[in-house]
């Protein structure tokens, strides 16, 4: 079981070995995207596999949904790569991908599926909460990497890191860009999760609810600050704290908050 | 020494490091004069091959010569052409033959010969002299091969280390840390207060660089109007300093004024003008024309010329840091043009040989009666094939390049091979 999965983490640990290795090399951005590419194949097979054996998309338990939100970031990493032709991310994210692989693969991805957990209102809710997830976690390495390069400049430390990191007002645009993309497929899916869950519960306050609520409002704040004066390290970290939130919902909230509201 | 009958590859130059400064401007060539001069060379036939690498540090001919003292003819030709004293020149010059002479020009291509360690306009000059010399038809198989090796070498240090990635100017280094603010330079607005010597020098660097928007202000207004319609900027009053602040992305200090320009205050209302927006500023003077509190207003970068300074010599550190991986490169590249220049060789220098043996056998043959002369020549042929055997063999065999140029000029040597 789950061959191509680990295929998917061999790849993705080779392209991040390469991505760190084209960043000392003054030119070109080496085989990283090509390994990651390679990965995402390998991924998605291992993905349509446990999908076939369960009958639906593989994002009611907890292992196959955070192989999908691997998934999913490993391929907004491949998009940057390709329209930025920016090598810089890649040290920093495909860690990432790798390890949320590695957590899709181990963790368990075989759960009983109750009639709750059909129905393409809920297959759209979880995806795009995933999805979601993915760019709130590219907006959360772009603002480390805003908060990296902001102190090389002050510094005037002009080495490595210095010129292989994109510009800030660049990082800064993409940043909002990932922020922007979390923001609107998060509302959507919350929207699709609340008419889902009119329809199977009796009425509820769900702790992963007020969560996402949490987190769009913490986002909401950094991309109006952005324009109101915190352009900058503030924003960076409005972000990072964004994340983290995001990482408690996943984690924490998801194993002891939340009754019915759980991947397992 | 008997450097010049060892060596084929012959190279005689004068740089920034031995000669000095009104020498080399003696010598320095034109574009005119390094054809002039590569036409004169070979024809008066003290070599058969040259190229002229010509540069405001430094003259360097190369060549392929033939015969003895081919270096100190060429000293003596330039001396007589450029009218200056022979032991002068000599003094001031430099030698290399062979592999030496080859390293050399390879260094020189990759700017490790340079002033400013790891420039990269030498790469073009070096290209150019071959260029040059093609026209002229004074370089052929040796010199073409030998320049193209260097150019390539050349490239691939550009491509495969730092050596010229951090810039060592304080202008250049500044436009550098703004660029990593800003991203594209081009749509932002520069600020320049000052119109003296540096405001001058860094307002054609930043136009350069691709500043379209640049703003000058001047105590002196009409200064700041002259130099701003001689480059195509814009004079601002001196006045409105203050008021330009909010729309200007980058201010360059440049002026001598005792007193700070641009104060705290001024740039923290400006940055609430222009909602928390990035500004840069630069302070080339001294005593400073920006508060240096300025430095601890939020999403604000500043830089004097003590900062620049420390950063230029970090820069410099870090090309010397590359000098060993520059050197592996130019070694390798070194390495393929020396095989290839030894096997052109080995042939040439084993005929001679086999010839020179053949000779000795055939004049002590000569004096032997005739019938004597039949028997013993088998034992004479299978001798001088036994003694050529084995130096033809290690000859051919010698892997590392280097090894196998001096080796075959010690036996053009030994054996005077090449005719005076």
């Amino acid at each position: 079981m789950h061959a191509l999965g680990w295929v998917a983490v061999g790849l993705y640990a080779a392209a991040e070995a390469m991505a760190i290795r084209s960043l000392f090399r003054p030119k070109g951005l080496g085989a990283a995207p090509a390994l990651v590419a390679a990965g995402l194949v390998a991924q998605f097979l291992d993905l349509q596999l446990v999908g076939r054996s369960l009958g639906s998309v593989p994002y009611r338990t907890l292992g196959g949904s955070i192989a999908l939100f691997a998934w999913m970031l490993g391929l907004a990493y491949l998009a940057l790569v390709l329209r930025h032709r920016e090598r810089a991310i890649g040290p920093f994210l495909i860690p990432f991908v790798l390890a949320f692989s590695v957590l899709g693969v181990v963790l368990p991805s075989h759960a009983p599926s109750g009639p709750a957990t059909r129905g393409s209102l809920f297959a759209f809710h979880v995806t795009l909460a995933i999805l979601a997830d993915a760019a709130f976690a590219l907006s959360f390495v772009l603002s480390l990497l805003y908060l990296i390069q902001n102190r090389q400049i002050r510094r005037g430390r002009t080495g490595v890191l210095f010129s292989r990191l994109p510009a800030l007002e660049v990082i800064g645009r993409m940043n909002r860009t990932s922020a922007t993309i979390g923001i609107v497929v998060l509302t959507v899916s919350v929207a699709l999760g609340v008419a889902w869950a009119r329809r199977v519960w009796s009425g509820f306050t769900d702790a992963k609810l007020v969560w996402a609520l949490l987190t769009l409002l913490v986002y909401g704040m950094m991309l109006w600050m952005d324009r109101r004066g915190w352009e900058g390290p503030r924003v960076a970290l409005l972000s990072i704290f964004g994340f983290l939130l995001v990482l408690f919902s996943y984690t924490f909230v998801n194993l002891y908050l939340s009754q019915a509201h759980v991947f397992r | 020494m008997s450097d010049a009958r060892e060596a084929r590859l012959l190279l005689l130059g004068w740089n920034f490091r031995g000669a000095s400064g009104p020498v080399r401007e003696r010598i320095a060539f034109t574009t005119e004069e390094v054809r002039e001069g590569l036409r004169r060379l070979l024809g008066k036939g003290l070599v058969s091959e040259s190229v002229i690498v010509s540069t405001c540090h430094r003259s360097e001919i190369y060549g392929i010569a033939e015969g003895k003292g081919a270096g100190e003819e060429l000293t003596r030709f330039i001396s007589d052409w450029r009218g200056l004293e022979p032991d002068v020149l000599e003094r001031a010059a430099f030698r290399r033959f062979g592999a030496e002479a080859a390293r050399h020009l390879f260094r020189v291509a990759a700017g490790l010969d340079s002033m400013a360690l790891g420039e990269s306009e030498v790469l073009g000059q070096v290209r150019q002299a071959l260029s040059i010399a093609r026209e002229t038809g004074s370089s052929r198989a040796v010199l073409h091969r030998l320049f193209e090796s260097a150019v390539r070498a050349g490239k691939r240090v550009r491509t495969e280390t730092e050596i010229g990635v951090h810039p060592l100017s304080i202008a250049s280094i500044g436009v550098e840390l703004a660029n990593k603010v800003f991203g594209e330079l081009a749509e932002r607005t520069v600020l320049l207060l000052g119109a003296g010597e540096t405001g001058t020098l860094f307002a054609r660097h930043v136009l350069e660089a691709g500043v379209r928007n640049l703003k000058i202000a001047n105590r002196t207004p009409e200064h700041a109007e002259h130099l701003a319609s001689r480059i195509g900027a814009q004079a601002v009053p001196w006045e409105t300093v203050a008021r330009e602040l909010p729309s200007a992305d980058v201010v360059v200090g440049t002026t001598a004024s005792p007193e700070p320009i641009v104060r705290r205050a001024d740039v923290e209302s400006a940055m609430r003008q222009r909602k928390g927006k990035a500004m840069f500023f630069l302070d080339l003077a001294m005593p400073p024309d920006i508060e240096p509190e300025v430095r601890g207003i939020y999403n604000v970068f500043a830089y004097d010329l003590d900062g620049l300074e420390e950063v230029a010599a970090e820069n410099r550190r870090r090309r010397v840091r590359e000098v060993p991986r520059v050197e592996e490169i130019l070694e390798e590249e070194l390495g393929r043009f020396l095989t290839w220049f030894g096997n052109l060789s080995v042939v040439p220098t084993v005929t001679d040989l086999k010839r020179r043996f053949e000779e000795i056998r055939d004049r002590e043959l000569e004096r032997l009666p005739a019938a004597e002369r039949e028997r013993v020549r088998p034992l004479a042929d299978s001798i001088v094939a036994k003694l050529l055997h084995e130096p033809m063999r290690r000859l051919k065999n010698e892997s590392d390049a280097a090894r196998k140029l001096e080796r075959l000029e010690a036996v053009r040597y030994l054996f005077d091979l090449d005719p005076d």
